[in-house]
């Protein structure tokens, strides 16, 4: 094969040249040139190497179809592997390279795999891993030993390690009329629909819009039809209420008319502009859709079907008319309809010599005749390609008499020489997303093709997608469609531009495979991709996977990157042949979305790395700069600890802690969830959403409140303040709060519309300071003003409000941490300001921040419950938190919470553990009763939470422990075995410190 | 008196950035409201709340789902049926309307600090927004005054468009300066001033 430039023509730009590399070679081609078309313009033809049998392989189409010519593009040090030559703009700078190949494409040495051809066949993986069943081997696991080496051999582009560290945007889009794809049709509708005033997206899979206009050589009201198409889309670009979105590929079609696309906005430019992205995904919704997505030509299948030098022959004449590019000198053409003759002469026109048109059919139309005639071919009819001859690369075929409609072949042999044969198996509509958003695909027998279904949503076809492969008809169509889409009243004629084009006919005759004569003449592939031939799927057939999606799996027909868009519809037509049936009764394939690959940074776009969505603390600025170390708690950042030179954790929250019970400490609160719950009904709703009473609480009071599901397991609890009669102040825990809001409005929605109540999420409008420790009163009184702080006035879960340097503040007196505490709130804005007046207050008491850790340490020697407890698996009465529930009123849970299960003695309950080998103890470890490392079995529970407590001087646990309080004194062990840790533990009454309370009272 | 902080604090940073050779696509700004409000009617009391609300404040709410009206300094839309955002530039709004709303026929709930107000304006506020919410940005499917209830990724937010290329946006407090940096990156291709 002897590729070449054309001396004129195409769509490139000549006086614009682009140098880039292939396989570390530097290469020069022009602006507007793909990679396919500018190495082929180079000569090149072997471009890749076949998944299982490394053989050598050239382009086969122009487009997205395109299964051979994969290529990895490589950015730096990261690579993209198995994109397709033919959709790779070249710009200054590129460099890609060649896949699946050792040492280069020229000299494989994985091309030893085609000696071995036979072994390879279809269920190779299935009969190769469940082991040789019978012979020597049988029984071995041969298979594991030779499955690194199987992995190795096969294979496409190899993925790299390097972080990609380029953009990826997300874009959400509304339209009244989305057309998908660019040809005639597409342009005609987005032209009618815009000129009706609707909003329009236009999307394009290529850069330039046109479609087949930019290559079939037609005349459009005059003039020549890319000139038309480009004058069209000129005109759109120019309209406000159309976006015209060329190199985006529209990928799938969802619910609601919405429709997934990736708009490839930088990857044809060597560096993007400042903040554009490599790739835009957009998420369209649109009113409506037409769906002028095209056809495809399909290949046919027969021997030696594979070399390079073999391609479609739309994709020669796109080769030809758009890129000014000859894949031949020496052209064959071998067809089964008459649209092959139209490419036979616009090769012929650019230059190429026409050898033979072999076509399968005994007689061909006048039009094929003339057009075969003007390209000074010979046709061969009634013939068909039984061979193809050559290297890695075509150099000749052998043509045999032959009978389409019988199968058999003659005796006449014809050596036709050929530096390229161009194949036409008749064409198939591009029906993925139809088929996405609509009923089966509708078998026409005349053109051998599935036409697109019954919509189940609201879109409208157009052109060849219908199976109208003129130009003419394509234009009348998309004039339709745009009007259909647009809505309003019909115009009454059109006046539809007029098209001279050549009438050629694209009906096929049903020939899909020409199998081998005599079993000579090579391998005959259905899927390139995945190197299926035909004799798998016939293999297939005679092993029983008789159904097209067993086929599927069982060949890994249609499997690959390319999705079978080339061999999806040969291959079930060998086995409709080989099981007696028409193509339809064999079955189709519903095309899943993508239609083409997507890049994954484009789905994850924007949501990694700093634009993560994070929470923060009013304090958190605070935090930061005084040391803390911050740790993420759900999607907040809360310090774990505030650490000194030198200090490990566990020396940093002990000293937190110890700090608190000796002096006070300080806390940041802020995260705690909060739910404003106000209305007259307030209190009547809490009555039913708590186990305890809340209509009985006084204005400017606090309660602690545990919550239920309705399956009566527990599910959160936190403290509820009383601020005026119609109005509380919900906490809940922080990592719970979504959960709470969610099971409230669920019940104040669905349940009791009729409560006048109304939920607000307020965590956001305070600021929290928790100042613990027995001098925290101190330190309030030092810095407060506008209360008094006494006993009296501010009891145990008592509320009052004042003002701190300035800013009005609410404190309820409360404690999590079992000391005198109290919780002084603000307006957010004000929090850093509060926050630092109370710690220049604390100073003269030695007062310490004190992070998550010291805060678990504390809560832990106080056996207060947390998320680790309240698991979604445990009871109020797990929790010995039974007291809590009301006898004097139903709440949600009180109907299911006494079922047998949930009041069993042999329940897990909560306990405290105190480690005997002065060890740590870990969290999720298990309590067993004997005294046996080595046993991992027997578990009476597990430990929920850990610390070293600095009030015992001991490693102290609170865990889940069946039978719970009849274990108290009892030894038990911890056994982790994950962490490699056994050791001895007590079990003791979960309230380790202070269990009077008279600390936190006092 | 004190002043409160904004949560954006260290990441805002007036100046140009982004793709600003040919002017800047949009502007960012915080309008740093004194008061704003939630305003909720219970169920059939909507009529009554927006009249009491009109006679309060002088904001007469069409009733229409995310319907808005802006008048000087203040602003009012709705965020969900029967739920109103009130904004007022100078501070004391939720008492004002404490003694207005009677207990019988909504609640009130002041945001003021809890919410955090981003002003989004320029040509290209529609694109830049459009990539942040899934939300039909064109005028004549979202007009002046209209507002919203919407969330780009977790984070909550209430836009009220204020201008035919300006949008207010409400975001929760806790999540501003996460927003903002997501809103400045998405901004960077058109060019950005934060003012």
């Amino acid at each position: 094969m002897s590729a070449r430039r054309t001396a004129g023509g195409g769509r490139i730009d000549r006086t614009r040249s682009v140098r880039f590399h292939f396989d570390g070679k530097a290469y020069t081609g022009f602006a507007g040139d793909t990679l396919a078309s500018a190495l082929l313009a180079c000569g090149l033809t072997l471009l890749g190497r076949s998944f299982k049998y490394h053989r050598p392989r050239g382009l086969v189409s122009a487009g997205f179809d395109e299964p051979n010519a994969l290529v990895t593009i490589l950015r730096g040090d990261v690579r993209e592997a198995n994109i397709p030559a033919t959709m790779i703009e070249i710009h200054d700078g590129l460099v890609a390279e060649s896949q699946n190949r050792f040492p280069s494409l020229d000299y494989d040495l994985g091309a030893i795999n085609q000696l071995a051809g036979p072994l390879f066949s279809a269920g190779f993986y299935y009969k190769t891993f469940m082991g040789p069943a019978i012979g020597p081997l049988k029984g071995t696991r041969l298979w594991m030993l030779c499955e690194p080496f199987i992995r190795r051999a096969a294979g496409l582009g190899r993925a790299g390690y390097a972080t990609d560290r380029v953009r990826y945007e997300r874009m959400n889009a509304f339209c009244d009329v989305l057309v998908v794809g660019a040809g005639p049709a597409g342009l005609m509708a987005a032209k009618t629909a815009a000129a009706k005033g609707a909003r329009v997206i236009l999307a394009e899979t290529d850069p330039v819009l046109g479609g087949s206009a930019n290559w079939s050589n037609e005349t459009i009201d005059g003039e020549d039809a890319s000139q038309w198409a480009a004058r069209t889309a000129e005109a759109l670009a120019e309209t406000d209420n159309v976006r015209l979105l060329p190199r985006t590929t529209v990928w799938g079609y969802y619910d609601g008319n919405t429709l997934a696309a990736l708009e490839r906005v930088a990857d044809h430019k060597r560096v993007p502009e400042n903040g554009e992205p490599r790739h835009r995904h957009w998420t369209i919704r649109a009113r409506h859709v037409v769906l002028a997505t095209g056809a495809l030509e399909r290949p046919i299948v027969f021997p030696g079907n594979d070399r390079p030098g073999v391609m479609l022959a739309s994709a020669a004449a796109r080769y030809a008319g758009e890129f000014g590019v000859l894949p031949g000198a020496r052209v064959a053409i071998f067809t089964n309809n008459d649209s092959a003759y139209a490419a036979a002469r616009a090769l012929q026109r650019q230059g190429a010599a026409i050898s033979a048109i072999i076509d399968t059919r005994p007689n061909v139309s006048e039009t094929a005749a003339g057009l075969a005639n003007e390209a000074d071919a010979e046709v061969l009819t009634a013939h068909a390609v039984v061979a193809t001859k050559g290297g890695r690369s075509l150099s000749g075929l052998l043509a045999r008499t032959f009978d389409y409609q019988t199968g058999r072949f003659g005796e006449a042999v014809r050596e036709i020489q050929a530096d390229c044969l161009v194949v036409s198996g008749g064409w198939s509509p591009v029906i993925h997303l139809a088929s996405q958003a609509g009923t089966a695909p509708i078998w026409d027998d005349a053109l051998q093709a599935f036409l697109p279904p019954e919509p189940t949503q609201k879109w409208t076809g157009a052109g060849a997608f219908l199976g109208h492969f003129s130009t003419a008809e394509a234009l009348a169509d998309g004039h339709a469609a745009g009007q259909a889409a647009a809505g309003g009243a019909k115009a009454r004629k059109p006046a539809l531009p007029k098209v001279e084009s050549l009438p050629v006919d694209p009906t096929p005759a049903p020939v899909y495979e020409v199998a081998s004569p005599d079993g000579k003449g090579g391998k005959a592939f259905v899927d390139f991709q995945n190197d299926v031939t035909a004799d798998d799927v016939r293999l297939a057939h005679r092993e029983g996977f008789l159904s097209v999606e067993h086929l599927k799996r069982y060949t890994t027909l249609g499997m690959a990157t390319d999705q079978g868009k080339t061999s999806n519809i040969p291959g079930l037509a060998i086995m409709a042949e080989a099981r007696g049936i028409s193509i339809p009764e064999a079955g189709t394939t519903r095309f899943r979305p993508p239609f083409t690959p997507v890049s994954l940074g484009a789905l994850a776009a924007e949501r990694y790395g700093e634009l993560k969505p994070d929470r923060l603390s009013p304090m958190h600025d605070w935090h930061v700069e005084n040391g803390a170390t911050m740790y993420s708690a759900g999607l907040w950042y809360r310090p774990q600890i505030y650490g000194k030179a030198g200090e490990t954790v566990e020396q940093a929250y002990v000293r937190e802690a110890a700090a608190v019970r000796r002096s006070v400490g300080i806390v940041d609160v802020s995260t705690l969830g909060k739910i404003a719950v106000q209305g007259p009904d307030a209190a009547a709703f809490l009555d039913r959403v708590y186990t305890n009473m809340f209509s009985t609480l006084p204005v400017g009071k606090a309660r602690y409140g545990l919550m239920l599901r309705e399956d009566g397991l527990a599910l959160d609890d936190g403290t509820t303040w009383r601020l005026g009669e119609n109005d509380f102040l919900m906490t809940t825990t922080t990592a719970n709060a979504g959960n709470v809001m969610q099971h409230l409005e669920y019940f104040l929605d669905i349940v009791w519309p009729d409560l006048k109540v109304t939920l607000t999420s307020v965590t956001d409008e305070w600021a929290g300071a928790a100042v613990a420790g027995p001098k925290s009163r101190d330190v309030l009184a030092a810095c407060v003003s506008g209360t008094a702080l006494d006993n009296e006035t501010l009891p145990f879960m008592g509320i009052v409000h004042g003002e701190i340097a300035g800013v009005a503040v609410m404190i309820c007196r409360l404690s999590f941490s079992g000391e005198r505490a109290y919780e002084v709130y603000c307006r957010a804005g004000f929090g850093r300001h509060v926050w630092e007046t109370l710690i220049e207050a604390g100073k003269p008491f030695d007062i310490v921040p004190y992070g998550l850790e010291a805060l678990g340490a504390l809560r832990i020697e106080k056996g207060h419950v947390t998320g680790a407890e309240i698991d979604g698996r445990t009871t109020a009465r797990d929790l010995y938190l039974d007291w809590m529930l009301s006898k004097k009123k139903p709440f949600i849970g009180s109907m299911m919470m006494d079922r047998e299960g949930l009041v069993s003695e042999e329940r897990a309950r909560l306990v405290g553990l105190v480690s005997l080998d002065n060890q740590p103890l870990g969290g999720g470890a298990h309590i067993v009763e004997h005294n046996d490392p080595h046993a991992i079995r027997d578990s009476i529970g597990h430990v929920t939470a850990v610390c070293y407590s600095p009030a015992l001087g001991k490693y102290i646990a609170l865990a889940l422990v069946r039978r719970g309080k009849a274990r108290h004194g009892s030894r038990a062990y911890i056994s982790d075995p994950l962490r490699r840790r056994f050791g001895p533990v007590e079990i003791v009454s979960h309230h380790f410190f202070d269990p009077e309370g008279s600390r936190m009272h006092g | 008196m004190v002043e409160p902080l904004s949560p954006l604090e260290t990441d805002w940073k007036p100046g140009h950035y982004g793709h600003v050779a040919n002017g800047a696509g949009v502007t960012l700004s915080q309008t740093q409201p004194g008061s704003i409000v939630q305003a909720a009617a219970f169920a059939g009391e909507e009529k009554t709340l927006i009249a009491a609300l009109k006679d309060a404040t002088g904001l007469a709410l069409p009733d229409g789902a995310g319907a808005g009206v802006i008048n000087g300094a203040r602003a009012a839309f709705g965020i969900a049926p029967g739920r109103f955002l009130l904004v007022d530039q100078a501070e004391g709004l939720a008492d004002t309307l404490s003694s207005a709303v009677q207990a019988d026929t909504g609640t009130l709930t002041d945001l003021s600090h809890g919410r955090t107000a981003i002003r989004v304006a320029g040509t290209s506020a529609q694109w830049v927004l459009a990539k942040l919410f899934a939300i039909d940005f064109a005028l004549t499917a979202f007009p002046v005054a209209n507002g919203c209830s919407t969330a780009h990724h977790d984070i909550f937010a209430h836009i009220q468009r204020t201008g035919e290329t300006q949008f207010d946006l409400y975001v929760f407090r806790s999540f501003a300066r996460s927003f903002w940096k997501s809103l400045c990156h998405a901004s960077e291709d058109v060019g950005y001033q934060v003012k």
